[in-house]
């Protein structure tokens, strides 16, 4: 049992539901735009949408109504607030 | 063998790539070359609708010929056909009757402008289809419809201030065209509403939203992520895609507006940016093996990206990752 829990835990990004020989992170890496120390990101307020229930406000990976896909949604997606920059999350 | 089968890959080894994203974004680029057309396809299509619009013209001298769709928007794929509409110069919608649609057969016909003529009456909207003779290029003609111009129109100018929505679209297109779910009569997604779908995913993602990252740098990441959107987490039941005047992509909910309901909850509703009670993927009735193929083009992508990341470098020469959703079939180019 203590095995299996091992083999399912990902040192990367400290998830349970993945090894790390499987872990999104391989794929999800992005090449950032540079910019300089005083760069501010605006908040996009109008362009953040719930790809679930469809309300402005929240992404869909941390919408609150039942979830209508009945795919799964195990390692979270690219529509969550912690994919805005550091600063904006 | 694997170089005939993903014929793109063929002197452009990224294998050495240190991020795997990087790899497939270059794939992908090379992926996009390989099936632009080549200067000469360009020039033969051009031709072949400045000729027929001169013949067209010298039989109707107060018609006018505009090309819409994939051709009039630089997103076709090889071998696509071109879709023009003749309008009137008044716009009285002078040729949109059964008669022109036989005057205009029969003249093509008599001039050898085409073979494998024809007439279809009965459609929702009545066109001509038929194949140049020389160049092979099939072609349908409609009548007196301006909503695709405008179509087109819209589309050139979103192509322009989107970037990567050129690129996703082309291989969106190309991975649907080989599965065949990019017919609409058969239940498959149109042009249009596969670019809604990407503008609205590239508007929506929070690092292109923030000017995080720059979306040509990053195809390889957005388009999994785009097959992560439409085949594992989008809410098809409750949820329309749409855009506002100035084109920002949003959602709403279906049962904000009439015309994005239909009989059955599990299907895509698209907002009409010209025509709010206008669905534009109403008739797009097979979702479901729309969302199972990019739910398994993820699982395909992600589960090579895994391989490839543990694999050596002896084990990844010669390998292609978008080979995995995307068969080329069609002569050597
Ligand atoms: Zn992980
Ligand atoms: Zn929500």
């Amino acid at each position: 049992c203590t095995e299996k829990k091992k083999y399912n835990y990902c040192t990367d990004c400290e998830s349970k539901n993945h090894s790390n020989d499987r872990c999104p992170n391989i794929w999800r890496s992005y090449i950032t735009n540079s910019y300089n120390d005083n760069h501010v990101f605006a908040y996009p307020g109008n362009a953040i949408y719930c790809y679930n229930c469809a309300r402005r406000g929240h992404y869909g990976d941390e919408c609150v109504e039942y979830r209508t896909s009945k795919t799964p949604n195990i390692n979270g997606s690219a529509f969550t607030g912690d994919n805005l920059p550091k600063e904006l999350r | 063998e694997s170089n005939s089968k993903y014929p793109w890959i063929r002197n452009n080894d990224h294998s050495r790539q240190i991020e795997i994203s990087d790899w497939l974004t270059m794939e992908i680029k090379d992926f996009i070359n390989y099936i632009s057309p080549s200067a000469e396809e360009i020039q033969a299509r051009n031709g072949l609708v400045k000729k027929l619009r001169q013949s067209i013209t010298s039989l109707w001298p107060d018609a006018e010929l505009y090309c819409f769709g994939s051709f009039a928007t630089d997103l076709y794929l090889p071998g696509s056909d071109i879709d023009m509409v003749i309008v009137s110069k008044r716009r009285n919608g002078k040729y949109d009757n059964k008669s022109s649609l036989y005057q205009l057969s029969s003249f093509l016909r008599t001039r050898g402008l085409g073979v494998n003529i024809e007439p279809i009456a009965k459609a929702k909207v009545p066109i001509i289809k038929f194949v140049d003779p020389t160049t092979g290029i099939h072609i349908d003609i409609s009548f007196e419809r301006v909503n695709g111009i405008k179509a087109a129109e819209l589309i050139v100018s979103w192509i322009n201030e989107t970037p990567g929505l050129r690129e996703l679209v082309m291989i969106v297109k190309q991975f649907l065209s080989v599965r065949k779910l990019n017919v609409v009569h058969t239940g498959g997604l149109g042009g249009f509403a596969i670019i809604c779908l990407v503008r609205s995913f590239l508007k929506l993602h929070p690092r292109v939203v923030t000017g995080s990252i720059d979306p040509l740098a990053n195809l390889g990441v957005l388009l999994i992520e785009f097959f992560e959107l439409y085949g594992y987490n989008f809410g098809y039941d409750s949820t329309a895609i749409a855009f506002n005047d100035k084109g920002d992509a949003m959602y709403v909910t279906k049962h904000s507006n009439p015309a994005l309901q239909g009989r059955n909850p599990f299907l895509l509703a698209i907002q009409d940016p010209h025509d709010p009670s206008n669905n534009i993927s109403r008739g797009t009735h097979n979702l479901r093996d729309i969302k199972r193929a990019f739910g398994g083009a993820f699982e395909l992508l992600a589960n090579k990206c895994y391989d490839m990341y543990n694999a050596s470098y002896k084990e990844r020469l010669g390998q292609s990752i978008l080979g995995d959703i995307i068969k080329y079939k069609g002569k050597q180019r």
